[in-house]
């Protein structure tokens, strides 16, 4: 414990230059557990749109329905997909299964059609499970007074919800009539009369210009659907069984394919990587930046102690001690710099998240969403950890480099 | 105790040969023995070699009989922490620590206990004079405070051989004399062994021995 005390008051006896060192590395930790809050909200946000917006936690599709292009009709289908969705609300893991069918064709106010992307809901379930309620637009309301709302589950009820852009296309409103045209399993063209019950805004312009939302009932008239099912998405009790459910389902309905929701979220994906990539380049300039500055308060401090060094090496003092010595210095420079690291972030976290900032819309996206950074302590102890093993490091060259002084040659540095 | 045999350390020095050159001398236990001669004679080279900071080009080192200046790195390190003391002409101390963390230093660099290493440190500095400036650091110390701290700290650990280079040269007259008579005291007290390197009269007064030297060689005569 000797050289660790020699450490910390080596460390004391240059208190600016250690305090300069110190203010580097708070605020590497600050900005890099921040940017971990940060992208842990944004993570959540994308994870909990990606389930909530109609994926589930699983979803079960026949085999071939990633394979060439995506499937918009009931070509490739679960042929007896309520059969199976009745089977999975059994399993004691599912909390609900939701079927869904996914359609195309064309709707016509009349004088004009536009070509959509059809989902075809259970209305009942469909607001208990998922936030379809949520991307309904407020005050998309009709002249006479009427606003958007969700899908009746009456199945005798025709009625459709329309991507805000797609209704601008057709100049429909809630209450609107519309005739929707796509063709049977069977290949014949068919169409029903639907009602605009309301209109949605999905955050993304080149949805909200195409889809639109009808219930099973009503696309089951249209397509002639019968039992046959797209996809079940399964929402289920522990979401943090995913990855586990997803073998364990798979084994119990062979002849599907059993997908986790983070496989079928590309966009989730890919703003992973992307912040993976932005954050991960950030930490390496701050790591870097870090290790430079201790490097030279370390070297600047071995500079200053040649002679001091000559005459512990000559109190018999081993070369790896002297580089034990560097390390321990390093080691208070990481646990003071982390520890205060720590409760500045959480400071300015607690600050930041009170100003209830509102964040701009991201790219390709119309919403805009309240600054909330997460509390991620597994990040904390991963930059502790990181911002440590740099310093450790960077106390190397200059522990070597007192490691290899010749003490009589120290003796007589001035 | 101590005995150099045809030891040889040759470097250059502004282009010319300096060093020690086949020098061979003995010193008994519990003796105070004085290397005197003028500025650049090899004192300071031969103590050097003597406390195995350095490695002689030729000749030996044998300590107690044991010949310990071809011993790897890493032993002579440990003899030099077990059975040798320093003392520097700058005093040396150093400047974070008390004069009681100093003098416990090398002690618990030996894996002697704190509360072993405090008494014993307290007792030596004690022995120096120093007791009621334990918690002084260096700086607070004047100069004659800090070589005998510097005493007590190479005496803590009970060397065989203490080594001392040029111990009265930072210190006036008034303090080197009374500094050498309490070096001359604890060799005999403690039975270690005492080789200083000095050009001071009250040092070579006050030796059992002296070796002279000049121009890296042992000369006869005062």
């Amino acid at each position: 414990m000797i050289l660790a005390r020699l450490a910390l008051r080596n460390l004391l006896r240059q208190r600016r230059r250690t305090a300069l060192t110190l203010m580097v590395v708070v605020a590497g930790f600050l900005a890099l557990s921040l940017a971990g809050g940060f992208m842990a909200q944004t993570f959540q946000g994308l994870s909990d749109g990606a389930i909530r917006g109609g994926l589930g936690h699983l979803q079960v599709m026949p085999p071939e329905a990633l394979e060439g292009e995506e499937a918009q009709s009931l070509e490739k289908a679960l042929p007896d997909g309520e059969a199976l969705a009745a089977r999975l609300r059994q399993d004691p893991a599912v909390a609900e299964v939701l079927p869904r069918i996914q359609f195309m064709g064309l709707l016509s106010s009349g004088p004009r059609s536009v070509a959509f992307l059809g989902t075809a809901v259970d209305p009942a379930l469909e607001p208990k499970h998922m936030a379809c309620l949520d991307s309904l637009k407020d005050g998309a309301k009709t002249p006479g007074g009427a606003g958007s709302r969700w899908l009746s589950p009456d199945p005798a009820v025709r009625e459709v919800i329309l991507g805000a852009g797609l209704a601008r296309s057709l100049g429909a409103s809630v209450g609107s009539l519309l005739t929707l045209m796509s063709t049977t399993r069977d290949g014949a063209l068919n169409a029903v009369d639907v009602e605009v019950a309301g209109l949605q805004d999905l955050g993304l312009k080149e949805l909200n210009d195409r889809v639109l939302t009808v219930s099973l009932a009503t696309a089951g008239q249209l397509l002639d659907a019968g039992p046959a099912r797209s996809r079940l998405s399964i929402v289920l009790k522990r979401p943090q069984d995913t990855a586990a459910e997803q073998g364990r389902i798979q084994a119990l309905l062979p002849g599907t394919s059993v997908k986790p929701w983070f496989e079928l979220a590309s966009f989730y994906r890919q703003v992973k990587l992307l912040y993976f990539a932005i954050f991960g380049f950030m930490g390496l300039v701050l790591f870097l930046v870090v290790l430079l500055a201790t490097v030279n308060t370390l070297l600047m401090s071995v500079m200053e102690r040649v002679r001091e060094f000559g005459v512990l090496r000559a109190m018999g003092l081993q070369p790896g001690q002297l580089l034990s010595l560097l390390q321990w210095e390093g080691a208070f420079l990481g646990l003071l710099g982390s520890a205060l690291g720590l409760a500045a972030t959480l400071l300015l976290r607690a600050g930041l998240n009170a100003l209830h900032l509102q964040m701009p819309a991201p790219p390709g996206t119309s919403h805009g969403y309240e600054l909330n950074i997460h509390l991620v302590p597994g990040v904390y102890l991963a930059v502790a950890v990181g911002l440590q093993a740099t310093i450790q490091l960077s106390a190397l060259f200059p522990g070597l480099k007192a490691a290899r002084l010749r003490i009589v040659e120290a003796l007589r540095h001035v | 105790m101590l005995e150099l045999r045809g030891l040889t350390r040759a470097y250059e020095l502004g282009g010319e040969r300096a060093g020690v050159f086949g020098v061979s001398l003995a010193v008994p236990k519990g003796c105070l023995a004085v290397l005197a001669g003028p500025s650049g004679s090899g004192k300071t080279t031969l103590l050097q070699l003597a406390g195995l900071l350095d490695a002689p080009d030729e000749g030996c080192v044998l300590l107690d009989g044991q010949e310990v200046s071809s011993l790897p790195e890493g032993e002579r390190c440990n003899l030099r922490l077990r059975r040798l003391g320093f003392v520097f002409q700058a005093f040396n101390l150093v400047p974070v620590l008390s004069a009681l963390e100093n003098v416990m230093l090398p002690l618990q660099l030996q894996g002697v206990a704190e509360a072993e290493a405090r008494r014993r440190a307290e007792a030596s500095l004690d022995r120096v004079g120093l007791a009621d400036r334990l918690h002084h650091r260096p700086g607070q110390l004047s100069g004659g405070q800090q070589q005998r701290t510097a005493i007590a700290r190479a005496l803590a650990p009970d060397p065989l051989l203490v080594l001392a280079d040029e111990p009265t040269a930072s210190l006036d007259h008034a303090h080197g004399g009374p500094l050498m008579d309490l070096m001359a005291e604890l060799a005999a007290e403690r039975g270690a062994t005492f080789l200083v390197a000095s050009h001071d009269p009250a040092v070579i007064a006050r030796a059992h021995h002296v070796f002279r030297l000049a121009d890296g060689k042992l000369v006869e005569g005062p």
